[in-house]
Formats: structure tokens, sequence, C-alpha cells
């Protein structure tokens, strides 16, 4: 009986559809007569997938708080092409499945004007596929593994500063130009196994090794590591001057808070992506643990960019902190890139267009201006982050610095 | 050799955690044949509770495994009751079905709840570690393994020594026979489901403590505890502990001596290496098929 009743409930559904379906067809036709040229008052449509859920939901979230901003405030300029801007957001739960078949329904099913990108390298690659597939532009707020670039796409852009093994550069140039006593000697390199996290680490040591700073201890973790006391009592066995940590975000709350159960402290500790999420890292490790915590960052709320502090204020009306994301600035800066090709070309039709346009020109953004290789690769350089007194400081390159580099990690929880 | 004592250490309290964490599981399976996808899921709600009452409340995260365990454990029957009950003699499958949809609601219920940022519980001492000459001991995890000891110890006399446990084991082997002599096989399977809901509320007040959590790190948890449980054998208490010894010890001999990267690989090589030798599990005993309740 029960399962009858499902049936003809799917049977009743499956009407349904059909007829919203069908009065939507009609809908569009009648509206839609002139086919193109003349200027629609419909939203227009940019759809998203990203990871609100599952490993990488911390960036997720950010993410979608960044998209949310440019919105409000492009909506409230009176829109896009004069057109209000509409998101579909779906979530991918951080699956390189889920998330094609999301990029795929946004397309096909949806029927989205633009695609914005996701999060994470490992997320964007399946992702940028699906999209280069169908011929639309990707401007991808994250995903600086040079493996994105390695695929010769037409379509993709990467809006940050730069790719994943150079974004530690000025962070190893400046190890490497410290006077010999004060230069670390060795280091160790735990990696998480992540087409971002890898790559970023791999550039700096290959930048130390060198210049004399030796490798004593070098190993990748996988995804679902939970437990690091091992690794970092290997580490601590192996007694570096420096560790380079090559992390996301849950990774490198649990590898930090290994090193202070073992009393590791290293005297100069750099860590990827963890440290760029604001209060939400001094949550995980505790502030007092914070300070001297070295990372690299795409941006910061000081920042004199154009359109940045206007940024950092709606952001704060929105979301009640003036702690932005970093990863929240990224997503904002993709949908400013995105925004500044369609202004350009003025029309959202033709795609290879837009592409062109990025090819050939250099857009201002909130974290600087951005402009990209054949391959969408950016050619920029990234800014150095440090925990200092609990806040969150630019410390390199020296023109955008707020605070003086210090040379140590000194956490107050360690014995 | 001090290395090796070291990383043994950290292996077996690794296990312990893992033991908590696998004993619901095991014991669930073994009188009801359910196997409990959404045990990852309830763990990790417990760690969630912890946290409320643990930053809300102030109230040390190991105290509040006294709240948490008896929070989850009502959770644990009203889900029986209301999910579980009604497809109690289906097939395995269906069960397998429905507790993978409660893991899924459960997941969708935590994020609306707390929010899917990663959260973590930091008492003091969750940073801090004994000293033992050269070796050091996380304090976190020898509290955490002391607990499971104990929460495993009770569970082992409450199943061998009490007229529950008699009548719990009774359902298990023979459930025909049980409700001739008056068990009511469907309170005691609640009572089962809500007993094995709670251990996994303990372990995850513990896990809460010692790693950060997400509302959907339940799969990894299901996963090793799939492993663990099959490891020992399907239903045999004993045999989770002893699994998820052997498993710790596993992932962290792994890391220190392999590479990290194997070390989430490698314990699963072994239950395929152990399961090809004896398919029952370590301490698993055969069962006839055809004797089992569908």
């Amino acid at each position: 009986m029960s399962q009858l009743s499902t049936r003809r409930g799917w049977k009743a559904a499956a009407l349904g559809g059909a007829l919203v379906l069908a009065l939507a067809a009609c809908g569009g036709g009648s509206s839609g007569d002139g086919d193109g040229g003349e200027q629609s008052s419909e939203p227009i449509k940019i759809g998203t997938s990203l990871p609100l859920t599952g490993e990488f939901s911390q960036p997720g979230q950010a993410a979608k708080e960044g998209y949310e901003v440019w919105q409000k405030m492009i909506n409230d300029e009176g829109g896009l092409l004069g057109r209000q801007v509409e998101l579909v957001v779906k979530d991918d739960a951080s699956n390189q499945n889920t998330i094609v078949a999301d990029y795929n329904a946004l397309i096909s099913q949806d029927k989205v004007d633009l695609l914005l990108g996701t999060f994470s390298s490992l997320l964007n690659l399946p992702a940028s596929s699906v999209a280069e597939r169908n011929q639309m532009l990707y401007v991808e707020p994250a995903g600086g593994s040079p493996e994105i670039f390695s695929r010769g796409y037409q379509y993709l852009f990467f809006a940050q500063q730069a790719t994943a093994d150079k974004q530690g550069k000025v962070f190893a140039e400046w190890v490497a130009s410290l006077p010999e006593d004060q230069r670390p000697k060795t280091a160790a390199y735990p990696t998480l196994d992540d087409p971002f996290a890898g790559p970023v680490v791999d550039g700096i040591r290959a930048m130390l090794e060198p210049a004399g700073v030796e490798t004593v201890y070098q190993e990748t973790y996988a995804i679902d590591t939970k437990n690091f006391d091992t690794i970092v009592n290997a580490m601590k066995n192996a007694d570096p001057d420096l560790v380079v940590n090559g992390a996301q975000f849950e990774d490198g709350i649990g590898m930090t808070r290994s090193m202070l159960k073992a009393g590791f402290t290293p005297d100069m500790f750099f860590q990827t992506n963890a440290p760029s999420f604001g209060d939400q890292f001094t949550e995980g490790i505790g502030e007092e643990n914070t300070e001297g915590i070295i990372y690299a960052v795409s941006h910061s709320p000081e920042a004199d960019t154009p359109g940045n502090a206007e940024f950092v204020k709606k952001y704060e009306e929105m979301f009640g902190t003036s702690a932005v994301p970093e990863d929240a600035a990224d997503a904002f800066a993709a949908a400013q890139v995105l925004q500044a090709a369609v202004e350009a070309v003025g029309s959202i039709d033709d795609q290879q267009a837009l592409a062109d346009w990025l090819h050939a020109n250099e857009v201002e953004t909130i974290l600087g201006p951005l402009s990209w290789d054949e391959t969408g690769a950016p050619q920029g350089e990234f800014l150095i982050g440090q925990w200092q007194d609990g806040k969150a400081e630019i410390v390199l390159p020296e023109d955008a610095a707020t605070a003086e580099i210090e040379a140590g990690w000194s956490p107050g929880g360690a014995g | 050799m001090e290395q090796l004592v070291q990383n043994l250490v950290l292996g077996l309290l690794l296990g312990g955690v893992y033991a908590l964490a696998a004993g619901g599981l095991t014991l669930i399976f073994g009188v009801m044949r359910v196997i409990n996808i959404a045990h990852g899921a309830f763990l990790i709600l417990a760690a969630f509770i912890t946290y409320s009452l643990w930053s809300g409340l102030g109230i040390d995260p190991l105290l509040a495994i006294v709240i948490t365990t008896p929070v989850i454990f009502v959770v644990g029957w009203v889900t029986y009751k209301l999910f579980v009950a009604p497809i109690r003699t289906a097939p395995m499958a269906s069960t397998v079905l429905l507790t993978f949809g409660l893991a899924l609601v459960l997941e969708a219920v935590m994020g609306t709840i707390w929010g899917n940022n990663s959260t973590a519980i930091r008492p003091a001492y969750g940073n801090e570690s004994f000293i033992v000459g050269d070796l050091f001991l996380p304090k976190a995890q020898v509290y955490g393994g002391l607990v499971a000891v104990l929460v495993l110890a009770v569970l082992w006399v409450v199943l061998t020594k009490t007229w529950l446990g008699r009548a719990i084991r009774a359902s298990a082997v023979n459930p025909a026979g049980a409700e001739l002599v008056g068990i009511k096989i469907g309170s005691v399977a609640a009572l089962v489901f809500a007993i094995g809901i709670a251990a996994a509320g303990a372990g995850g007040a513990i896990t809460g403590i010692l790693y950060p959590f997400v509302p959907g790190a339940h799969y990894q948890w299901i996963a090793r505890l799939l492993a663990i449980v099959v490891l020992g054998g399907m239903g045999s208490l004993n045999g989770a502990v002893l699994g998820a010894v052997l498993f710790g010890v596993a992932e962290t001999m792994t890391a220190a001596y392999v590479s990290p990267s194997w070390a989430t690989a490698v314990p699963y090589a072994i239950v395929f290496a152990v399961l090809l030798i004896r398919p029952q599990g370590l301490l698993g005993s055969r069962l006839r098929e055809d004797a089992v309740p569908a």
C-alpha cells in the first residue's frame, strides 16, 4: 500500500514537473520572441558550486560570503549591464564527483549566464574542465595548483596574485637573505596530499635548499589524517629550525596542536591557509599560540587597493566582523574580474570575447592589479602575513607591510 | 628503541580512542544484525554537544561526558523507536540504507545548529603532555584512554554479569528462544541500540577534545570504525578492542617508519590480509548464515 502510494506520489511529481516545464517554455516563448540583441530586464544568473559542507567548508562558506557582498554591492549600484545579479549557489560537499554534477546542472538545468569558480585546487581541477568543455568563462577565486594551468585551457582565469608554487616565494627569499647567524640551518616540510598545499611547500623548499637550508624531514600525509602525533614526534627528533607545513584548515589546526602537545616549538613556523582564517584560526589553536606564525596571503583588509575599504565595510555590515576571511576577499576579487570583463565587452553573449579581453588586459581588484598569461595563470606576487599580538599583520613585501617581521614562533601555551 | 616505545605508546593511546568509538558499533551489530552507518554521525553529534557544554557553560569537556552520554543515549533510544524498529526484521540492506540516510540527516541537522565550520574543544590540558623520562604522553589522549577502558569495562560487565546482559546475548543467539522465555526482543533491541549509541557518544566527547571536527567528518570515522569492527570480528566486543588497538598501532607505526602518506591506507591493507586468512575476523565466530535472522 505504502509502495503504491509512493509510486503514485512519483507520478504526481513527474506530472507536476512536466507541467511546470511546459508552462516555463510557454512563458519563455512569449517574452523572448526578440531572440537576442535587445536588452533583457531579467536578472543575470551567475552559478557556482562551493564546498559549503565537508573538509573544505571553511573556505567554502567564506567564498559564499565574498560572492554575496559583491552581489549586494553591484545590485545596489544598479546591477551588471543594468540587470540585477542573481547568484545560484550549490553545495558540492567538498566532493570532486559532486562538483562535476553541480556545474553540469548549473549549465544545462539552471541555465546560468555566467560561472564563477569554487574553492581549493582539488575542486577547481574538475570544475574548470566542465566550464572549458562548455566554452564558458571560468574565473576561479582559488585553485593555484600548477596542474590547473598545465592543461592549456582558454576560459580559465585565477583571481589571485600567483600560482601555488610561487606563493611562498617572497617568504623564501626573505629567509635566504637573512644573515647567516639568523638563517635557519635545517627545515622540515610536512605536507597535506593536496594539489595546492604540495606545490607551495615544494616551491619554498626548492628555494631554501640552494640557500643552504638543509632538509631534515619531508613527508606527505593523507587528507583523512586525524592524528598528527607521530609526524610531530618524527619532526621533533629531526629537530629543524624551521617548519614549513603545507596545510588546508583542519589539518593545519591538528598539526599545530600536536606540535604544542609534544612541546615541539621550532624557531620559525610557516603554514599555508589555516593562519589566514582570522578568528577561526585563533579559536582553533588558542590566541596565545599564534604569536609569530607566518603564512602567505592574498588579501589584507588594510591594503589601500581600489575598493578595498568599501568591500571591508560592506562585509562588516553584512556579517558583523571586520576580520574578513582571505577567501571571502578572493571570491569578491574573482567576481570583480568577471564584472570587469563583462562591462568592458558590454555583453554576456560571447564567452570567447570575455576570455579574450581578460587575456589582453589588466584588472584592478581589491587584491591589487591582476593580469594573466595564456594559460590563465596570474603574474603577480603574494603577500606574507604574520600573527603578532593576536592580530594578523602583513610583513612582506616591505611596501605593503603593516608591521615588521618577527623572527620566531613563540607560543604561550607550550611548556 | 626509545622512539619505538614512544610510537608504540602513541599508537596504543590512539587505539584506546578507536576502541571506545567502535565498541558500540559492534554491540549493535552483534545483537541486531544492524550495521549502523550513522554511528560516526552520532559520534560527531556528541562532540558538538560537548563543545556547547564547554564553550557555553564552561563545563570541563571530560566531565561533560556525564551529561553528553545520557543525552546521546536518549537520542539513540528515540531514533531506534522512530526509525529502526519498524524495519528491524527487514533485510540487512534496508537497515544499511536507513542508517546511511540517518547519517545524512544528522549531518544536515548539525550543520544547521552548529554551522559547517571546523570546531575545536580546547581545555587547558588539550595542548599539554605528561613527560615520562624522554617520552611524552598527550594528556587528553591519556584521559581518553582511561575513559575508554572504563566505558568498555562497564559494557563488558553489563553484557556478562547482569540479567540484561543475558537477555541481550539470548536475543542475539536465538531470538525465537529468547521470546519464548519471556524476553521482549523489541525492548532489548531498543536498549542495545541506545547503549551502543551512548558508547559512541562517550567516544565523541573524547575525540572532540583530540581533533577538530565538522559535521561531515563522520564519513572518515565510519570508514575507520567499520574496518576495526570487521578486523576484530563483527559482533565481538573483545574483537573490537583488539581491532582498534591493532589499527591504532598500525597507523602510528606506518606514519613513523614507512611514510605518513601510507598511514591511513596500511591499516586497511592489514584488514584485507586478516580477512583473507580469517574471514570471520580475529575474534569473530563463523555464523551459520541459514540460522541468522534475516
